[in-house]
């Protein structure tokens, strides 16, 4: 912001620096640069980031490669070597400093060398020499490896240690080969095609050696060693370097490890985890198969108790109470029936009563028999004067002769 | 399970360890009669005992290879004391 009071141009520190900022930005010359000049003041700080200065016989600039972008790098940025850095030069506000903001970095010096590397790389990628899907696996309990390594380095002894302290009743081979200089790729050649001729039930080999820098480590880089690698039938660990360093070995390895006792780490299996995970699995096979018994036991103990009731001696039980049952029951009913039985006889009984010829007599009719026949007497046609009669009353017969007849007349 | 005929001598330590966990699945399930729960526990007892027999089967040993011609060579123990010395000199 511009305040104008006695024709001054002032500015507040912000608004100048980003106005420089700006400057910075539009200059599309500072965009997508790459400096060639020597590290100096190299500082790799624990967030991953690298600080340091690039410089030439008289000037200097101040240089950061985040660590996005400098993981991965193919060699070791230490001061006094000399690099070709690609990037783009911004401000620093807060520090009012100009910075070269680095994205990509190799050794300026070791052109040749890189080329070299980068056209094989290329080369026997084409021909699928790094495919993911060839890559044999490494099996989970080795029990005899090779190391293929200079029997005098750092390198040995750390893959030895670590393994043996990993997973102790390991057989180890060592078939040791120079791992720097002209004959060393030839050699760890060599070694793994005689590896797999005469012992091809090793389960995998380590080739590798400890840091250094990039033609200690170059043996690493050779067509021979890579097209070994490929052809091995053994699955082949690569341990080259530290872990910033890539070597074409790395890439057509089965597996490649950031070191050589990382390689120890990733492929020995750590054998008291391994027997503690098995306990586990036996615990649960245990304690599974007690819980099962103990749910048969049940059903078993369940299943008797059931059967214990179906018994015979408990079914005639039944019986008896049934039966004991039925005739209490039989017994209620048999009164009752008997009991109906008995009033309608009472009824019958009563009206039998009341219909007997006797009961009629009793009342003051009487019958009327014609004698000799003995004829019931319903009407006057059937008797004739002088017709002797029998006459039946309540207690007694009267004996008497027709002395005449007249009809009754209906005249109702 | 169609390694189910392989034979329990030729499993290596991953499969055997599988089968075992496999095992320890299916009785998990509990829809097993008593026969095939107890065959089953056998099964992965022997398993296990597969897997012991496996991480024990070697005996530790660190030996230094000399190739002599093409196809043989002569080893020799391996210490790392030895390296040691060699790498003083």
């Amino acid at each position: 912001m511009l305040i104008n009071s006695t024709q001054e141009k002032i500015f507040t520190v912000s608004s100048i620096t980003h106005h420089i900022q700006m400057m910075f930005n539009t200059d599309p010359l500072l965009h997508n640069i790459t400096i060639i000049g020597e590290i100096s003041n190299f500082k790799y700080h624990s967030s991953g980031h690298m600080y340091f200065v690039l410089k030439d016989d008289q000037c200097q600039i101040k240089c950061v490669m985040f660590r996005g972008n400098s993981q991965g790098l193919g060699f070791e940025p230490t001061d006094g070597i000399n690099v070709k850095a690609k990037g783009e030069i911004r401000v620093y506000e807060r520090r009012g400093e100009y910075q070269f903001y680095i994205t990509q970095m190799t050794e300026a010096g070791k052109g040749a060398l890189f080329a070299a590397f980068e056209a094989l790389k290329e080369k026997l990628k084409k021909e699928g020499l790094f495919r993911t899907e060839i890559k044999k696996t490494i099996p989970r309990i080795p029990h005899k490896i090779a190391i293929i390594t200079s029997p005098t380095g750092a390198a040995i002894r750390d893959i030895i240690s670590i393994s043996l302290r990993r997973f102790p009743n390991l057989h180890i081979i060592v078939a040791p080969a120079p791992v720097q200089g002209d004959e060393a790729a030839n050699q760890i050649a060599e070694n793994i095609d005689f590896l797999n001729e005469v012992l091809p039930e090793i389960d995998f080999i380590i080739i590798g050696r400890g840091g250094g820098s990039i033609e200690e480590l170059w043996a690493f880089n050779e067509e021979r060693l890579a097209r070994s690698i490929f052809s091995s039938k053994i699955p082949i660990v690569s341990a080259v370097g530290h872990e910033t360093d890539f070597t074409i070995a790395d890439f057509v390895a089965d597996l490649r490890a950031p070191t050589p006792s990382g390689a120890a780490e990733m492929t020995i299996p750590d054998k008291e985890n391994l027997v503690k995970q098995l306990r586990l699995w036996q615990g649960k096979l245990n304690r599974i198969i007690r819980h099962i018994l103990e749910l048969k036991e049940q059903r078993f103990v369940n299943t008797i108790e059931n059967l214990r009731y179906q018994s015979p001696k408990n079914k005639i039980l039944q019986h008896l109470q049934t039966i004991d049952d039925l005739v209490g029951r039989l017994k209620l009913n048999l009164k009752h029936i008997i009991n109906i039985n008995e009033n309608i006889l009472i009824k019958y009984k009563e009206k039998i009563i009341t219909l007997s010829p006797k009961s009629i007599l009793s009342r003051g009719y009487s019958i009327c028999l014609k004698i000799p026949e003995k004829v019931v007497v319903k009407n006057i046609n059937q008797v004739e004067t002088n017709d002797k009669l029998d006459i039946v009353v309540q207690d007694g017969t009267i004996s008497a002769n027709v002395s005449g007849k007249e009809e009754t007349k209906n005249d109702r | 399970m169609t390694d189910k005929k392989k034979k329990i001598e030729d499993m290596s330590f991953e499969e055997s360890l599988k089968k075992l966990e496999e095992i320890v699945e299916e009785l998990e399930k509990g829809e097993l009669n008593l026969d095939e729960a107890l065959k089953l526990y056998e099964e992965g007892m022997r398993f296990s005992d597969r897997c012991l027999e496996k991480l024990n089967e070697t005996k530790q040993k660190v030996e230094k290879l000399t190739r002599e011609g093409d196809r043989n060579y002569r080893t020799e123990p391996f210490s790392l004391k030895n390296s040691e010395e060699d790498s003083s000199k």
